[in-house]
């Protein structure tokens, strides 16, 4: 860089440098092309043919990959995947919420707690399946425990062998390992509620609960979009936690797209199929994935 | 503003007069917090208590019903256990080897595009940042039939190499944006001095910018070693049992040849999670922080 050099503080960010800044992405770049943009776009072709993951060879099928996944599984695996995503985002935002709230007082070991809370959000997805799958097993399970010596359940039930309270046991495993990055966020928004908001509210007679609204809860409506938002689309694309807990069972009734599409591809061997759904599944993420961009560039706009 | 006056319960009569005499508002009251915290605790951390009690209990109280929720007994047979099994230790080599690898490749390449976006003003940066940014938000299921494909067409499956390069294509945009948070908040005066100097590109970076970023750079590679530990979906399609990590592995085994082994298996879960509970709470200051930025600046 003997130009720079020579001439001294001249032109700060010349033309070598833009050139150089841009080859340091390289290596990155070739790895998000090859892992990612190829396999996304192969992927998604794969639904216009008929093709195996065992046998070589396809042929071109044109939309009867999605004509077959339309009539097929697509309504229900749409359906749960909305429900687990909902419960998911929301149920996690209200434990986190109060959490953080909780925390951003005086309490006594408040910094001790908050460690404590973030344990089911950092262990591996596996570990949240094994552990609810104990708590909920029908024979031994610590649940079915207390229900019984507490009267509210006359005998054990099989939580995981029902459609309606597996679909809840995932809802429940999937929440108690999301709701601690929810209150880390939030934690994180409430400490740049200026002070003096709250004095000025307070100086006009506000109380604490309406200070919660008029003056917290604006303040922190672009994080709160951001968050839902996020959380959102992890849960749109979750595997790990319900792949191991119920396997999409019993009778399909806990299959979401990623559990569908990863079954159909790897377990029936049928990429068309797999793909096509995938195809469907991106379209319905990327709408949520719109929404995250706004949100977040309207946050950083202000 | 005095401690009490926060703690007690203010009688009526002094409420409407904090209305009138100005004051410095209160922060709600602990009690609520208290109350709050206690009953989500029991959600959040009785799961976590009934895991150490489970992988303590020997089997035959563990199995008792109804469950008894204090120990009478404790043993560490099932960490024993685990220690005997041939196939748990070579899944837990290849989780340290992976993880390891994954996290030295990611923060070399992350290093060098951080830097790129912190510091070089490009036609196409944005851009560029947005794409792998948004490389997290597409489906890895989806990915996976035609990465399936593409390693097997390489000879690669059931490799390291094929766990290591998903693993960091996965946690590179991460990485890239706590770092970048890193590099920002080097003045750029810094690298201006180092030029005048006669400092070549390469001699910045690695003579000036990384020694100054040391905290970030070991903050980076914790974080990418812990996603590598904790992934599951491309351990559990791209390798066999021979070179899969403990996710998979101890699914393998606890799901299948194993089955209802619940306190080594709790047992098992606690290893597992050891790494990575150690490796936040050292990494708690910077998390917060990175994970802020990543997710708020989008």
């Amino acid at each position: 860089m003997t130009t720079q050099t020579v001439g001294g503080r001249e032109p700060r960010r010349g033309l070598p440098d833009r050139a150089f800044g841009f080859l340091l992405t390289l290596p990155a770049l070739v790895l998000f092309v090859a892992i990612v943009l190829y396999p996304l776009i192969a992927s998604l072709t794969t639904s216009l043919f008929n093709q195996s993951l065992v046998l070589p060879g396809r042929s071109f099928a044109g939309l009867e990959n999605f004509r077959s996944v339309l009539a097929g599984q697509f309504w229900s695996v749409l359906r749960n995947t909305l429900v687990f995503t909902g419960a998911c985002t929301l149920i996690p935002f209200v434990l986190g919420f109060g959490l953080a709230l909780a925390l951003h007082t005086r309490l006594p070991g408040r910094g001790l707690l908050r460690g404590l809370f973030l344990f089911p959000w950092v262990i591996p997805g596996v570990v949240v399946s094994f552990l609810w799958m104990w708590i909920f097993n029908a024979n031994y399970g610590l649940l079915n425990g207390l229900l019984v010596q507490l009267g509210l359940l006359d005998e054990p039930i099989s939580w995981l062998g029902q459609p309606g309270t597996a679909t809840l046991a995932v809802i429940v495993a999937k929440s108690w390992a999301s709701f601690p990055w929810m209150m880390v966020m939030l934690l994180a928004g409430l400490q740049t509620v200026p002070q003096t908001l709250h004095e000025a509210a307070a100086l006009d007679g506000a109380g604490t609960l309406r200070r919660f609204w008029h003056v917290t809860l604006p303040h922190l409506r672009g994080i709160i979009g951001v968050v839902l938002l996020l959380e959102a689309i992890w849960n749109f694309q979750h595997f790990d936690i319900i792949y191991v807990l119920t396997g999409g069972g019993p009778a399909g009734a806990t299959t979401t797209f990623a559990v569908s599409v990863y079954d159909t591809a790897f377990k029936g061997f049928d990429l068309g199929r797999a793909g096509a759904l995938g195809a469907l599944w991106m379209v319905l993420l990327s709408i949520l994935v719109v929404g995250y961009v706004w949100a977040s560039e309207r946050g950083e706009k202000r | 503003m005095t401690v009490t006056s926060t703690t007690r319960p203010i009688p009526a009569q002094d409420r409407r007069s904090a209305r009138t005499t100005p004051r410095r508002p209160r922060r709600p009251r602990p009690v609520a917090a208290a109350v709050t915290v206690a009953l989500i605790g029991v959600f959040a951390l009785g799961p976590v208590y009934w895991l150490l009690v489970t992988a303590l209990t020997p089997d035959s109280d563990a199995f008792a019903f109804p469950p008894r929720l204090w120990p009478r007994r404790i043993t560490l047979e099932h960490f024993a256990n685990l220690a005997e099994n041939p196939a748990l230790l070579r899944y837990l080599t290849n989780s340290v080897i992976v993880s390891l690898t994954t996290a030295l490749l990611t923060v070399i390449v992350s290093a060098y595009t951080a830097y790129s976006f912190a510091k070089f003003r490009y036609r196409g940066r944005r851009s560029l940042m947005y794409l792998i940014l948004a490389s997290q938000m597409f489906p890895q299921a989806l990915l996976l039939i035609t990465l399936y494909l593409v390693f097997s067409a390489y000879g690669l499956l059931n490799t390291y190499l094929a766990l290591i390069l998903s693993f960091s294509t996965f946690t590179l945009p991460l990485c890239v944006w706590m770092l970048k948070g890193f590099f920002d908040a080097i003045p750029d005066e810094l690298i201006e001095a180092a030029k005048v100097d006669g400092a070549g590109q390469g001699a910045i970076i690695h003579r000036i910018l990384l020694p100054v970023s040391l905290p970030g750079l070991i903050a980076t590679g914790l974080f990418a070693f812990i996603r590598g530990w904790n992934d599951f979906i491309f351990a559990l399609t791209l390798a066999g049992p021979d070179k899969q990590t403990l996710p998979p592995g101890l699914v393998n085994t606890y799901l299948g040849e194993f089955q209802a082994a619940w306190p080594d298996l709790m047992a098992a879960s606690l290893v597992v999670s050891l790494p990575v509970v150690i490796g936040f709470i050292i990494l708690q200051r910077y998390l917060v922080a990175g994970l802020t930025s990543g997710a708020v600046k989008g």
